[in-house]
């Protein structure tokens, strides 16, 4: 672990923060069964062969916490909108500002899992023995404000529904394993025509978290993408999770320094939704001038990640963005210890 | 158009299989030779004993060229039959709207597929270089479209906002390393440069040519206007709307489909030289006949208006995203409606949604041939 200088630091790792593109084979299959050519059974097996092939793509550049791809997830939130009674899958929606689109949940009742959802979320049999897991899902804020909901009082009401079906979940998970739970809250910094995210909406998120995540036991983040971190600060100081997740492609970095952590922090340094490869010594530089700018009371450990999902990309433009994650995150090791 | 209601294309056709196989090349079947036939008859294609020959012709340069000639004049004859008053050719010659371009001009580099939605992807390219011009890439389409057509053409153009928008942009983001430390301003001055290299090198060069062979009506189709709903980027695809469309003899018009027509009104009367709007709204709307409340998917019609844009709006009747084929009177009702609305019908023209090539020749004819029905049911009552 590096000390020396920067004795506030208890490690810096890196990981992913979302879903996988699908390997181009996999692709292929996914066509050929939606024109009926194929069947479940092919498609399934082409899932788990390319689960299998992330997984050691992420061992492969010694990413801190493996995830599964999430390959079979349509959207980011569909293990919801398809697993939970009490939400229909609606029509199509602009996934924030992006050229890919998320069925829209449409809630009508009561929500609750489904029998056997768990084993939708997560390809736990996948996952090698050797490492530590990571699962990654929806917040509720962010879930409840992409839903259309036609049954709950308002809005803090799903968000804190959400929160509680999603413990359920995030329990069952950590005790098959996971090591890690990282909560994605984009709607929570997404604002393109409002300069700031009111207060009362970021505390209604904090709450949200608290029944989600609260007293978990495993390693916690809030992962924000698609907008400026900065205005859900000081609060998300606060927030109950061991490490927040920033999008620096949007985030005004100087604002940023001026706020003492405290907490870990996940960097996203990799531009998901760029096809550019980075320059790694301008990340290096950029990362060592945040996290000597934001330093806290305590201990913290820092995360170098893509900035959001990494599907954006084609699979072979996204495992050399995974390579560019492992170095820069190496690179900060070295530089920061001593 | 002295007429009032005139009913106009928007976009792609869905392309028949002998289109499709001929053109890549591959045999044909009894079927598709006799899906050429039995639509050659009905739309009274001439000389369909040609269309025949080149079909059953063997793959070559010439006989590919043909078949896109036959698929523009079958799919202009197709428009023409259901009664369309402005048409053009169904987007024939084209592989798809943002690839047949991005093939044609230097620059770009297809690095793979990304999903879209579900099961859906689409085939991203990267722009590497600065984009040169390096051939004509609606001209020839154009010509025959002009030459074959007997209503007015309007030419579907697809705009430089969405092409940045759908393409990865490495080559101006790299050439701004070291020079702007802020990622956000970087990428962001980086779209910008690429924009107006691409107008500049690419889109007007294309739009001179056309205007010089005689296209009358160019219609920029823009569906990712609104995808970055920030102020920066809403003025940002303004003003490469205006610069595309600078200083030419030609009426131009927007095309924008899906899309959050709230933020576009507030930026519609900045649109320079946009004669018409075409807005989607089919889809939104629901399926009863009457005016009025139960018109729900016109409301945002009423945001233009209020926003203060004079143009014309091209008003999506006919949803392109079911096989429902829209009763003429439901066709009347929403040109009744949105007449109200603008209180001046003859800025109202009647079109689809977007392009059919989603939905069969089948339903796509039944449908075309209903919207020019309901624009005339919504005639008489004037």
């Amino acid at each position: 672990m590096p000390n020396g200088v920067n004795r506030w630091i208890s490690m810096i790792g890196c990981y992913a923060t979302g879903i996988f593109p699908r390997p181009k084979e996999l692709i292929a299959i996914t066509r050929d069964y939606e024109r009926g050519r194929i069947g479940k059974a092919e498609l399934e097996k082409a899932f788990s062969d390319a689960t299998l092939k992330v997984v050691e793509a992420q061992s492969s550049v010694r990413f801190s916490y493996v995830i599964d791809g999430m390959f079979r997830w349509q959207d980011p939130l569909r293990p919801f909108t398809k697993n939970l009674n009490g939400v229909k899958i609606g029509g199509l929606a602009r996934w924030f500002n992006n050229n890919t689109f998320y069925r829209k949940p449409v809630v009508t009742g009561e929500l609750s899992w489904k029998r056997d959802a768990g084993s939708k979320i997560a390809d736990i049999e996948r996952l090698p023995e050797n490492l530590p897991w990571k699962a990654i899902l929806p917040a509720p804020y962010t879930l409840a404000q992409l839903s259309e909901d036609n049954f709950y009082k308002d809005k803090t009401e799903l968000a804190m529904k959400y929160a509680r079906v999603l413990r359920e979940q995030i329990q069952s998970l950590v005790k098959q394993g996971f090591n890690y739970i990282q909560l994605s809250d984009p709607a929570l910094v997404y604002r393109p025509r409002a300069a700031q995210i009111p207060r009362n909406e970021v505390n209604i998120a904090s709450e949200a978290l608290k029944l989600a995540v609260g007293g978990v036991s495993a390693r916690t983040c809030l992962q924000t993408f698609f907008g400026d971190f900065c205005q859900i600060l000081p609060e998300a100081l606060d927030f109950p999770v061991d490490d927040l997740g920033i999008d620096l492609y949007e985030t005004d970095v100087n604002r940023l320094k001026g706020y003492k952590f405290g907490k870990g922090v996940a960097l996203g340094l990799i531009d998901s939704r760029s096809s550019l490869v980075e320059n790694e010594s301008e990340l290096v530089a950029a990362a060592k001038e945040i996290i000597k700018s934001i330093e806290g009371d305590g201990e913290s450990a820092f995360f170098v990640c893509p900035n959001c999902d990494l599907e954006f990309l084609p699979w072979e433009r996204a495992l050399e963005k995974a390579r560019v994650v492992n170095r820069v995150a190496e690179r900060l090791g070295e530089e920061l210890d001593g | 158009m002295d007429k009032l209601f005139p009913t106009q294309e928007i976009g792609s056709l869905a392309k028949p299989s002998w289109r499709v196989k001929g053109y890549r090349g591959e045999r044909l079947s009894k079927e598709d030779i006799a899906e050429a036939i039995g639509w050659g008859k009905r739309l009274g294609i001439a000389n369909l004993e040609m269309s025949a020959e080149v079909l059953y012709g063997k793959d070559s340069v010439k006989k590919r060229k043909a078949v896109l000639e036959w698929s523009a004049k079958y799919a202009i004859r197709f428009l023409e039959s259901a009664g369309l008053d402005v048409v053009f050719d169904g987007e024939q010659w084209r592989s798809e709207m943002y690839e047949h371009l991005a093939r044609n001009v230097d620059g770009f580099e297809f690095l793979g597929q990304v999903k879209s939605f579900d099961f859906r992807y689409f085939n991203k390219a990267a722009c590497t270089r600065r984009p040169m011009y390096l051939r004509p890439f609606y001209v020839e389409e154009f010509v025959f479209t002009r030459d074959n057509a007997k209503k007015e053409v309007k030419v579907p153009f697809t705009g430089p906002y969405t092409i940045a928008e759908w393409t990865f942009n490495e080559y101006y983001e790299k050439r701004l390393r070291g020079k702007v430390a802020d990622f956000r301003q970087r990428k962001f001055e980086a779209k910008r440069n690429f924009i107006f290299d691409l107008i500049a090198e690419v889109v007007r060069p294309e739009i001179g040519k056309l205007v010089d062979c005689g296209a009358k009506w160019i219609q920029i189709d823009e569906p990712a206007a609104t995808t970055d709903q920030t102020d920066d980027e809403m003025k940002l695809f303004v003003e490469s709307f205006n610069e595309t469309v600078k200083g030419f003899n030609c009426t131009f018009s927007l095309h924008n489909c899906y899309s959050n027509y709230e933020v576009l009104a507030k930026y519609a009367c900045e649109l320079h030289n946009c004669s018409q709007l075409a807005l989607e709204f089919a889809n939104r709307d629901s399926t009863q006949l009457g005016t009025g409340d139960v018109r729900s998917g016109y409301k945002e019609l009423a945001s233009f208006e209020d926003s203060g844009f004079k143009g014309n709006y091209g008003i999506g009747v006919i949803d392109v995203h079911t096989d429902f084929v829209e009763p003429p009177q439901l066709v009347r009702d929403r040109v009744l409606h949105t007449a109200k609305i603008i209180n001046d019908p003859k800025r109202i023209h009647v079109s689809t949604d977007c392009g059919l090539r989603t939905r069969t020749w089948e339903t796509s004819f039944q449908k075309l041939k209903n919207m020019v029905l309901g624009a005339e049911l919504a005639r008489r009552t004037f």
